[in-house]
C-alpha cells in the first residue's frame, strides 16, 4: 500500500513554520485562488530517493476550487546519478498524463528555492496496494493486470523526443545501447576492474549492443512496485524520476527482469503472469511489435544498471553522506543481482544466444 | 588476549535472541526496521565466520580458470590479497576480450561460484 505512516522516523521539517505558509501564498497565486490551506497527512512510502508527504489542498477560488488529496515530491537527502531531478519529473509526468497514461495528474511543479528550499511538485494521490511483496501474493496469475500494464507502457512509449515540453530532459541519444554502456562504465568505475561478474556484464553489453532503432520516453523503473493496484486493478504508475529516451525495449526488460519478481520467480512479467500477456497488451497500443532479442539485451542491462544503483546506494551509507540501514543492506545485494543476471545468460544461453545473429549489431 | 565470548560468539547469541524474544514483539511500524537489524546481524555473523571459506571457494573457482592450485594455506589478508588479484587479472583479460570466442563455459562456472560465495554470505537464501 502506498502506506500513510505517522511520521516517526526523521520528521520532515518541510512544511514547518514559514515553509507552509510561503507554499500557500504560491499555491493560490499559482491556482488563481484567494486561498490554499494545506494540511499534511503523513510521510509516504517509496522514498529511498525523494521525499513524499502526503498532504490535502483546501482551494478557495479559481478554476481548482475544492479539496484535492495530493501528494507533495521534494527532492530527497540525496539524488543518486540515475535520477533526474524533480523539475524534470514533472515535465514528464505532465507528457506521460496528457497521453493518456495512467499516471497520477501533476498539478504544480516549483524550481524557486525561495519557496521550499528544494524543487518540488504536487500531483493528485493515487489509492491501492504498491509492495512488490503484496501485489504478488495472489495465487492466481493476474493476465488482465499485466495486460493493462502492457498497454499503459504502450501508450507512454508513443511519446517522442520532439513532443513539445520535453526539452528540459536534453537530447535523445543516437544509438541507446552504446550510451547506456558509456554511463554504466562511469557509474561502475574501478569495480568493472575488480568484479570479474560486472566485467563480464559490461563485455557482454558491448559485444552484443543492439542498431539503434526507435528511440522514445521510457520510464525506466517500470516494474512491479512502482504501480498501485486497487480490487485487482491498476490505478496510477509512480516513481518517474529516472524517466529518459531510450530504447522502448528496456522498459520491458526492466519490468520482466528477475529482479522484481517477488514472491512469483515463475511468473516472468512482473510476477503477475506470463510474457506474452504483457507483450499483448504493448503491441495493442505502442504501434510496435516487441522484439524478445533486444528485450533480453536490455534485460542483462536492467541487471547491471540495478547492480550500479544498489552499490552506490550502498556507498551514500558507507560514505556518511546518509547514514542509513536500509542503503547499507541495499549494497549487500550486489551478488544477488548479479547471480540472477547470470541465471538470465545461462537462459537466453540455452535459447540459442545472443552472440548468433539474433539481433543486427553495431559491432 | 582473546575475550569469551568472543565477537563472533556475541554476535550470534545477540542475533539468534533478537529474532526469537524480540521480533515477534514488535509493533508493525517499527517491523520494517527490526527485520532489517535481523538481516544485517546475521550478514554480520556469516562473514565474520565463513569469510574465508567464501575466499577458498573463490579461489577455487579462480583456478578452473587459470590451472593454478587453490592455495589451501593462505588466510585473512594474504588470501584476500590473492583472490583480489586473481579477479582483477580476469577483468581484464573479460575486458580485452579474451573470452567472447570461447572459454565462455568455464568461465560462466567460475563467475558462478564466485558470486555463489558471495551470497553464502550475504544472502543463502537466493542460492536456490
Amino acid at each position: 500500500m502506498h502506506v500513510v505512516k505517522a511520521s516517526d522516523q526523521s520528521p520532515p521539517s518541510l512544511l514547518s513554520g514559514d515553509n507552509r505558509v510561503r507554499l500557500e501564498y504560491w499555491l493560490a497565486a499559482q491556482a488563481g485562488a484567494s486561498r490554499v490551506t494545506v494540511t499534511e497527512d503523513g510521510r509516504l512510502g517509496g522514498g529511498a530517493i525523494s521525499l513524499n508527504l502526503a498532504v490535502t489542498l483546501d482551494i478557495v477560488g479559481g478554476p481548482l476550487a475544492g479539496r484535492h488529496a495530493c501528494v507533495l515530491r521534494a527532492e530527497g537527502g540525496g539524488r543518486i546519478s540515475a535520477s533526474i531531478g524533480k523539475l524534470r519529473e514533472f515535465v514528464v509526468l505532465r507528457a506521460a498524463f496528457a497521453a493518456g497514461v495512467m499516471a497520477p495528474e501533476p498539478l504544480f511543479g516549483c524550481d524557486d528555492p525561495a519557496v521550499l528550499g528544494h524543487d518540488f511538485y504536487i500531483m493528485r494521490r493515487a489509492e491501492g496496494l504498491g509492495a512488490g511483496h503484496a501485489v504478488t501474493r495472489s495465487e492466481a496469475a493476474q493476465p488482465e493486470l499485466a495486460r493493462e500494464l502492457g498497454r499503459q507502457l504502450g501508450l507512454l512509449h508513443r511519446i517522442t523526443p520532439d513532443t513539445e515540453g520535453l526539452e528540459r530532459l536534453g537530447e535523445a541519444p543516437d544509438c541507446p545501447a552504446q550510451e547506456t554502456l558509456a554511463q554504466y562504465r562511469r557509474w561502475f568505475g574501478d569495480l568493472g576492474r575488480r568484479d570479474p561478474v560486472i566485467a563480464w556484464g559490461l563485455r557482454w553489453l558491448e559485444v552484443n549492443a543492439p542498431l539503434p532503432g526507435a528511440v522514445v520516453l521510457c520510464h525506466r523503473d517500470f516494474r512491479t512496485g512502482n504501480y498501485l493496484v486497487k480490487d485487482g486493478a491498476l490505478t496510477a504508475i509512480l516513481d518517474w524520476e529516472f524517466a529518459g529516451f531510450s530504447d522502448p525495449m528496456e522498459d520491458l526488460g526492466w519490468f520482466c527482469s528477475r529482479s522484481w519478481r517477488f514472491r512469483r520467480p515463475d511468473r516472468e512479467a512482473g510476477g503477475i503472469a506470463d510474457r506474452a500477456e504483457f507483450y499483448a497488451g504493448y503491441e495493442e497500443t505502442s504501434g510496435r511489435r516487441v522484439d524478445p532479442a533486444r528485450v533480453a539485451y536490455w534485460e542483462t542491462a536492467a541487471y547491471l544498471r540495478w547492480a550500479a544503483v544498489a552499490v552506490e546506494q550502498g556507498l551514500r551509507h558507507s560514505s556518511g553522506a546518509e547514514r542509513s540501514l536500509e542503503l547499507a543492506l541495499t549494497g549487500r545485494m550486489l551478488p544477488e543481482i548479479e547471480m540472477d543476471m547470470l541465471r538470465h545468460l545461462r537462459t537466453i544461453g540455452a535459447l540459442g544466444g545472443m552472440a548468433a545473429d539474433a539481433v543486427e549489431k553495431v559491432a | 588476549m582473546r575475550a569469551n565470548p568472543d565477537a563472533r560468539g556475541l554476535l550470534e547469541i545477540a542475533a539468534s535472541t533478537f529474532r526469537a524474544d524480540v521480533l515477534p514483539h514488535v509493533a508493525p511500524e517499527a517491523r520494517f526496521a527490526a527485520l532489517m537489524v535481523a538481516n544485517a546481524l546475521e550478514i554480520a555473523e556469516r562473514e565474520l565466520k565463513g569469510l574465508d571459506a567464501a575466499g577458498h571457494s573463490m579461489l577455487g573457482a579462480l583456478a578452473l580458470l587459470y590451472g593454478e592450485d587453490a592455495d589451501d594455506v593462505l588466510s585473512g589478508d594474504d588470501l584476500r590479497k590473492r583472490v583480489e588479484a586473481l579477479q582483477h587479472r580476469l577483468c581484464i583479460e573479460i575486458a580485452a576480450g579474451d573470452f567472447d570466442q570461447e572459454g565462455q563455459g568455464v568461465l560462466m562456472d567460475a563467475l558462478e561460484a564466485i558470486v555463489e560465495a558471495r551470497l553464502g554470505i550475504s544472502n543463502p537464501k537466493a542460492l536456490g
